[in-house]
């Protein structure tokens, strides 16, 4: 159970800012109004600001556990039929379930550039939402892969965007996922010369990295 | 086993799983893999942009790779 406090210049106002700042809909806050709050005299003398608590039930160690044993449970049952023989260890954070493949050495559960990995992740995740009918966010990683991926992108990007500095010309990525790319945006954000797009159709797009003149 | 796998994943994204047949036609070097699920159910199998039956496919062929065989996937209408 988290307590919070919030404020605004009426009890609607800060609901409002309550569930913005918590990222939680109105409907599942419990409000409590400590102080009401008052509009002063013509609004001007003695305003006061409505100050209300908010209790957010963190009780959902239980769901999340569920979703967890779900997600080890599909996941080992498709390694099993592939089959591979490897052992799935589990971690929790920030509302992510993260399964670590172990055991297999082949690499063939993670695929040319992560392919197959991917396909896991996807495959698992759609799962387990049709069967518990709520959307929790798995990742699926094997030998470390997503980390080491994320490192090559990231040089990738560097090295790109040199390149376009030096050509003083635009250059682009191969297609890539969503969460490739975000890597390659996020590498070059605060680099003031260059700019970022992502251009092409589908799932799979191109990052085209922009010099400014 | 490769039939197992594809009717193991198709039964937990359709509506009704009771309805999802897999046959596997093993071919001299390929096999094919044919999925045949409830027509309300067509969409879950292939999902957008065919997303799903691409990471049906991937997954597959990963299986495949391991049991040193080919295979395909068709999704029958």
């Amino acid at each position: 159970m988290e307590v919070y406090e919030f404020e605004g210049k009426t009890a609607e106002e800060a609901i409002k800012n309550a569930s913005r700042q918590l990222n939680l809909p109105v409907e599942d806050l419990k409000v409590d109004i400590i102080e009401p709050g008052s509009a002063g005299i013509f609004g001007l003398v003695g305003t006061k600001k409505t100050k209300i608590r908010i209790t957010v039930d963190t009780d959902d160690s239980i769901d999340s556990s569920e979703d967890m044993l779900a997600a080890k449970e599909i996941l080992g049952t498709i390694l099993e039929l592939i089959p591979v023989q490897a052992v799935i260890n589990e971690e929790q954070t920030d509302g992510r379930i993260s399964l670590n493949i172990e055991g297999d050495v082949s690499g063939i559960l993670i695929g040319r550039k992560g392919k197959t990995l991917d396909a896991l992740q996807y495959i698992v995740n759609k799962m387990v939402q049709k069967r518990l009918d709520r959307k929790p966010r798995i990742v699926i990683d094997s030998e470390n892969y997503r980390q080491r991926r994320i490192e090559s992108l990231t040089q990738l990007a560097i090295k790109m965007g040199n390149k376009a500095k030096k050509l003083k010309k635009p250059v682009s990525t191969n297609p890539l996922n969503p969460h490739d790319r975000r890597v390659i945006h996020l590498t070059l954000k605060d680099i003031p010369d260059l700019n970022t797009k992502s251009r092409g159709d589908g799932i799979l797009k191109k990052v085209v990295i922009i010099p400014k003149r | 086993m490769m039939k197992d796998l594809i009717a193991y994943i198709a039964k937990a994204l359709v509506d009704k799983p009771e309805e999802v047949v897999v046959t596997e036609i093993e071919g001299e070097q390929t096999s094919v893999i044919e999925l045949k699920v409830a027509k309300e159910d067509l969409g879950k199998v292939i999902g957008k942009q065919g997303r799903t039956a691409r990471a049906m496919r991937t997954i597959l062929s990963a299986s495949s790779t391991k049991l040193n065989k080919r295979s395909v996937l068709e999704i029958i209408e």
